[in-house]
């Protein structure tokens, strides 16, 4: 898989490209070189790509917890998809992997960035995918209301 | 407790690249001869990655009843098959790694039996020349029914 996502990344003209088995490896590897992009797997060991990510957007020592980081995983159930986002990925990309689905990560990373949302419990991209203008509700939170003029 | 999140936007911390160097990647994103590229690569791919599905399927075979086992190998089939060209292969793959991740996330006891058909499935369909597509997808339909079956009686 990561010579296939090597590959890839050769196509676009990306070629300094930094290898790591597992999320250890992966966060000494950001330490030691500055990352414009991660691509990570789901399941890896000792350390899985959910504490890779959790570790890179929250530890105090974290050389940059706003690299973007895409989830690569056959895990697409559900629950697994909203642990990931929860952990902190930007992207999630469920395999089999094509061309035009690693693609269109990377394209959404550079063409619309996310902000970062930091509150209890959670450091990373904002999880709200969406933002409709005009939007009159209804509403879930009680503080929403503080920033809405109803007359 | 923070009662205020804190948004911080894109433009207040450092992007991937430039939005100058943004627009020049997009091109070369959305290119032809990047297309060209990266189907050359994936093309590529197929050999090694028929034989990291064939060397899964060994273990398969080697692992018994360990269900631990069993859901990691069948879970990396799932993610490599369809790209090595195994699509019946993945598929199986696919309805058995739902069943297993279903039946623990409800706390029902996993069925030796579905998960043994599923198995021998799974090796016959990787190893038969070309996939078998034919008789796999029966294979998948039937497994795929006797599946969603057990998932409904297991929820009641």
């Amino acid at each position: 898989m990561r010579s296939l996502l090597r590959a890839l990344l050769n196509a676009i003209g990306i070629k300094e490209i930094a290898e790591a088995a597992h999320g250890q490896a992966a966060i000494d590897s950001l330490h030691e070189r500055k990352s414009d992009l991660v691509l990570s797997d789901l399941a890896m060991k000792p350390m899985d790509g959910l504490e890779f990510t959790r570790q890179v957007r929250n530890h105090a020592h974290s050389p940059n917890p706003f690299v973007p980081i895409i989830m690569i995983t056959g895990h697409t159930e559900k629950h697994r998809v909203e642990e990931a986002r929860d952990a902190g990925v930007t992207e999630f990309l469920a395999k089999p992997i094509t061309a035009h689905n690693l693609f269109s990560r990377i394209a959404e990373i550079v063409e619309r960035p996310r902000a970062f949302v930091r509150c209890d419990g959670y450091f990373g991209p904002d999880r709200r995918r969406r933002t409709i203008d005009n939007y009159a509700g209804p509403w879930r939170r009680k503080d929403d209301f503080q920033d809405v003029d109803v007359r | 407790m923070t009662k205020n999140p804190a948004l911080i936007a894109p433009d207040a911390y450092p992007q991937m690249m430039s939005s100058r160097d943004g627009v020049e990647a997009m091109k070369v994103l959305r290119s032809p001869h990047t297309a060209a590229k990266a189907q050359a690569a994936m093309d590529a791919a197929v050999p090694p990655m028929r034989a990291a599905i064939l060397q899964y399927v060994d273990e398969l075979e080697d692992v018994g009843g360990d269900m631990l086992k069993i859901f990691e190998r069948v879970h990396e089939i799932r993610g490599f098959a369809e790209t090595a060209g195994l699509v019946t292969t993945g598929r199986i793959a696919d309805i058995l790694c739902r069943y297993m991740d279903d039946m623990v996330r409800i706390n029902k006891p996993l069925d030796t039996m579905i998960v043994t058909l599923h198995v021998a499935a799974i090796v016959r369909a990787a190893r038969a020349e070309d996939d078998d597509l034919a008789m796999g997808e029966v294979v998948a339909g039937e497994l795929a029914a006797l599946v969603a079956q057990r998932l409904t009686d297991a929820s009641r």
